[in-house]
This record gives C-alpha cells, structure tokens and sequence, in this order.
C-alpha cells in the first residue's frame, strides 16, 4: 500500500479558483484512485455544490462552554479578569454575563473560580457533513453563524476521518481564503500545498502572503495560474522566482469553466492532467 | 459620521473592486474615509494605485505563551491546553508551544505560573495612505502566521474612525474580509448600513445567505449588490426573489466588463476609467443615501 499524499488547496485571495480546483483535482483523481476531498472553508463552504453531491449530516461540533452556579458565586469577577476573549462581562455586585458567540472554550474561568461554581458543558459550533459520489468522498465543514472562531471547526472536520485516513490513497483540502487562523489550520499537517492565483495586482499581493505563511509552515508550495489569460502573467512569474516557487499549471478562463461552476460539475482539461502527473511524481 | 461596510461571504466576488468604486465616487460629494479591513490580504490601497504605504506602525493585539525553565514540574499543562498546542519534550523534559496553535489564552500561566510567561507578540502592521482621489485610507496587515485576525480588525476601525473624525469625514467605507467569522464580525460591528456583494452562482449565493444571517444578528440595515449580473440570468432572478421575500433591497445589478480587470491591472476604480460604470456608481451612491436616511429602526 503506497503512501496517502496530502494536499492543501489555498491561495490567499478569495474566488481565484481554489474549489473549483479542489473539486476538478478530487474527481479526476478519483477515477482510479481513493480520494477525501476536506472542504474546510467552514464559513462559506461549497464544494458540494461543484459536485452535485449531496450531504448528509455526520455530528455536530461541540465545543467546552462553561455554566455558573450563581448560587455558589462570589461575584470576585476573577473569571471575567482572566478571558481571553472577553466572553464574560461582570460588574460589580452583580452576576457575571456570558457571551457564549465569543467563548473559545479555553476553561480558564473554570480555574481560576475560587468557588467552583463553574461547570463544563458543550456548546454546538459548528456541524460535519459527509457525501459520496464513487470512489470520491466529501467532508464538508460548516460553522455556525454567529461564532466567531473558524478554526476550531476546521480542526474538528480534519480529525473526523483521521482513523480512516490510511484508506484513502489522497487527501484533498479546500481552505477559506485569506491567511489566518481557520487557513493555517487547514493547511498545518499537509505534504504540500498548491497555491491558486490570478494575474492581476491583487492575486500577486496575495500569493506572496500565503507563499510567505507556507514558508513559514514549512510547507513545501506549487502555484497553479487560474484565468492566465487575463492580466499580466509577469507578476506572478516574478513572485515564484524570487519565493522559488514553481508554476506548475496555468490554466486560461473559458466560458465552458464558468458554466460548469454555476451547473455543479467539476472541470476536466490538461492542466488538470498536468497536476495530477505532477502530484504522482 | 455614517459607517458603510462592503462584504460578501465568498471571495472574489468584487467586494474590494466594488468598494473602490464606491469610495472613488462618493469621494466626489462628500467627504470620506477609507478602511481596508480585509487584514488577511489587504490590498484595497493597490486599486488605488496606492503601492507602498506611510505611517507603518507596528501593533500588538494577541499574546503567546512563552515556557521557562521552571516550567519543569507542569506537564499537566500539555492536557489542559484545549488547542493542543503544547507537547512534552522529553529531551529537554520541559513542555514546548507550538506558536502556530497557541491562543494565548493563559490557561497554562494559571496552571503553572512560574514556568510560563504570557507575552504580547507584535501580530500586525497599521498602514496609512493618501490616495490621489483626495482621501486617506487605513490599512491593517497581520503578519504571516500570526493569529487574532478580529482584533486586529477593530483596531483598524478604531485608526479609520478617529481619522474621519478629525477630518470632519461624513462617511467611512469599509472593506471587510470573506467569510462570516471573527474579522467579518468585527467590521459588521458598529456599521451604519451594510452592503452584501454577490455574484449569480450558487456558491456565492449560499455565502450571501450565510453571512446575512451575521449582520442579522446586530440589527443593522443592508441591501444588496449583484455583481457579474449577466453572467448567469436565471440565477439573478433567484437572488431577486430572496431578496423579494425577505424584503430587502437590490442596489444594483452590475454586469461584467473586461474593464473591471483593465481597472485593476491599471490600479484604478473602475468608475474612474469606464463612463458607463461612473454613472452606475453614481447611481448606487444616491440609493445608498437614501437607504441610510430612510433607516428603519428597529426597537
């Protein structure tokens, strides 16, 4: 049994193609190979929609949210003080009010009350689906609205599968764009990333962010240009010269792309192919 | 002082395009402000032609666990860090943060008080520019692998805020990040009107739904822009009757032009260089006015 090649789908910059590219990768793969396709875009998620799979709910994700007996409170507001997120107001005197939307689920407050008058319970964050279409299988994550920390859903949907991970032959992740927490929690613990971008000003600006946190990751990155037709493609060369980067497919707008992206079919052309080889290597 | 906030849940969809446009042609009646707090990936000031920024201050809004040699005698902070983000070196039989994971909560400080130090880590760059359209506009970046995205945003707002202030501005255009989580919340937060770009495709429209819940959450009044209208007709009909349903208004339609990315390519609003679009935005400045007079409220 040959090894499970991980890879992560980002780029920065929002709508360059990054599901559109996750989804196309998933599905040629999929025609002789086990493929996992993580869409771990939990604010806006998609990739079901590019498939026309259809989902069904696996669980819920629950994160730690701390109760008050206000029976045993002292109202001392040391649990308020040591909040990292300031998910509970206290005023003097008076009960302390909790935020759950803010609450992380750290249990500092827990620890430091001198009266135990704070218990664990769980909090519904977020919600994991699954759908299959053949040898293809869809892991869709979806916060929900309202809370404010991503990653926290993003790592519940890659731990989901992780028993079974040795059954797939690659593992595909769709991140959220831009570059923060719920981006780097996708992308910690891949092989290799493939950065999707565009050549206009604001793609470049991007790409050399994301390049810059794969860098620091340590995560070895490939770009792939999407509508290489459009703008000026020199910007984006010079990006992957100087971070050392290699392009490794460029593929042009069409119309044909954009209709299969609002009809939920994934697209099928030669850079895909050209990917794919590059992956298998 | 009104705030105008531009998001969109999906990426890539015209949010900072549009609200370029839209500071570019308000600018030319009124007095504004102009907030880039899309901190992941600012690039708001580039469709301005604004390539390198001044004032770059260098801020801190998250803190990171630091270990220390008496930290020895707590290995019981490896289980209670609820983000996994601290293990157990058995060489140097001392535990050790992994500073991509950590939040900075001070969970282990509590636990171990002599051995680990909560420290402030500079996380982002504030950055200021003046735009040749007659407006300043402030920038927030995080640094590459830093964390606290939201905080960051705020303190962004704060900065655009105390600007228009001084400058007697009448409006502050923000541009928020996609996604519905902690930066979007933190833009959404305060706003006089909210401004929900889309596109006709099914991703996108489920994005809009997603994050119209958010700005629901905070009572604020919003309309709705779709852009590439003309890309799929019979999905912008299914945008119309949502927003026919639920009562809310569609500021416009804005079709594609190969101008937007002749714009972008020249680093300028695309009203700026297109007539057709000039009179558009125009246009969408007066409905927004008149949204924003005409606010309901909500008690």
């Amino acid at each position: 049994m040959s090894k499970i090649i991980k890879i992560a789908i980002t780029g920065g910059k929002g709508g360059t193609g990054k599901s559109t590219l996750s989804t196309s990768l998933a599905s040629a793969l999929a025609r002789d190979k086990k493929v996992l396709l993580i869409d771990a875009d939990v604010d806006c998620p998609g990739d079901d929609l590019l498939l026309s799979i259809k989902l069904k709910k696996a669980k819920d994700v629950k994160n730690m949210m701390p109760v008050f007996d206000f029976k045993k409170c002292l109202r001392c507001g040391k649990c308020a003080t040591v909040c990292p997120e300031k998910a509970i107001v206290f005023v003097k005197g008076k009960n302390p009010v909790f935020i759950p939307e803010q609450c992380i689920g750290c249990r500092a407050c827990k620890l430091v009350c001198p009266t135990k008058a704070i218990t664990e319970s769980e909090q519904i964050i977020g919600e994991i689906f699954i759908g299959q279409k053949d040898n293809l299988t869809l892991l869709s994550g979806k916060m929900k609205t309202g809370i404010e920390e991503s990653s926290l859903v993003v790592n519940a949907v890659k731990k989901f599968y992780f028993k079974q991970e040795k059954d797939f032959d690659y593992i595909i992740i769709d991140t959220a764009a831009g570059t923060h927490c719920p981006v780097i929690a996708a992308i910690s613990g891949v092989d290799q990333s493939l950065a999707v971008t565009e050549p206009t000003p604001l793609g470049a600006h991007d790409l050399n962010l994301i390049l810059s946190l794969t860098k620091r990751l340590k995560i070895k990155t490939q770009i792939v240009i999407n509508r290489s037709n459009i703008g000026s493609k020199s910007v984006i060369e010079k990006i992957a010269q100087k971070n050392k980067v290699k392009i490794i497919a460029e593929i042009p707008y069409s119309q044909e792309i954009e209709k299969k992206y609002c009809t939920g079919q994934p697209i099928e052309n030669k850079e895909i192919e050209k990917i794919i080889n590059q992956l298998k290597k | 002082m009104k705030t105008i906030t531009i998001l969109s849940g999906k990426g890539g969809v015209g949010k900072s395009s549009i609200s370029a446009s839209l500071a570019f042609s308000l600018a030319q009646e009124s007095k504004i402000v102009a907030a880039d707090c899309d901190v992941d990936a600012a690039n708001l000031a580039l469709l301005f032609g604004l390539k390198k920024l001044r004032k770059n201050e260098r801020i801190s809004t998250n803190s990171k666990a630091f270990v220390n040699k008496n930290a020895k005698e707590c290995k019981n902070i490896v289980k209670n860090c609820a983000f996994s983000a601290i293990s157990w070196n058995k060489k140097k039989q001392l535990p050790e943060i992994n500073e991509f994971l950590c939040e900075g909560c001070g969970v282990c400080k509590i636990l171990c008080p002599k051995g680990i130090e909560i420290r402030k880590v500079e996380n982002a760059i504030i950055g200021e520019g003046q735009t040749k359209y007659g407006f300043p506009i402030i920038s927030g970046q995080l640094e590459m692998g830093e964390s606290g995205s939201g905080k960051v945003v705020t303190v962004v707002k704060e900065r655009a805020r105390q600007k228009a202030e001084r400058q007697k501005a009448e409006y502050l255009i923000i541009d928020s990040a996609p996604g519905i989580g902690c930066p979007v919340i933190a833009s959404v937060r305060g706003s006089d009107y909210i401004l929900a770009v889309t596109e006709p495709t099914p991703t996108a429209f489920r994005a809009l739904q997603r994050v119209l819940e958010v700005v629901e959450h905070f009572n604020i009044s919003y309309g709705i822009i779709i852009n590439k209208s003309d890309l799929n007709r019979s999905f912008v009909k299914k945008i119309e009757e949502f927003a026919k349903n639920k009562n809310i208004s569609i500021i416009a339609k804005i079709p594609f032009s190969k101008s937007f990315v002749e714009a972008m390519i020249k680093m300028k609003p695309i009203a700026e260089i297109n007539p057709n679009y000039q009179k558009m935005f125009k246009s969408i400045i007066s409905q927004i006015k008149l949204e924003i007079k005409n606010k309901k409220t909500i008690y």
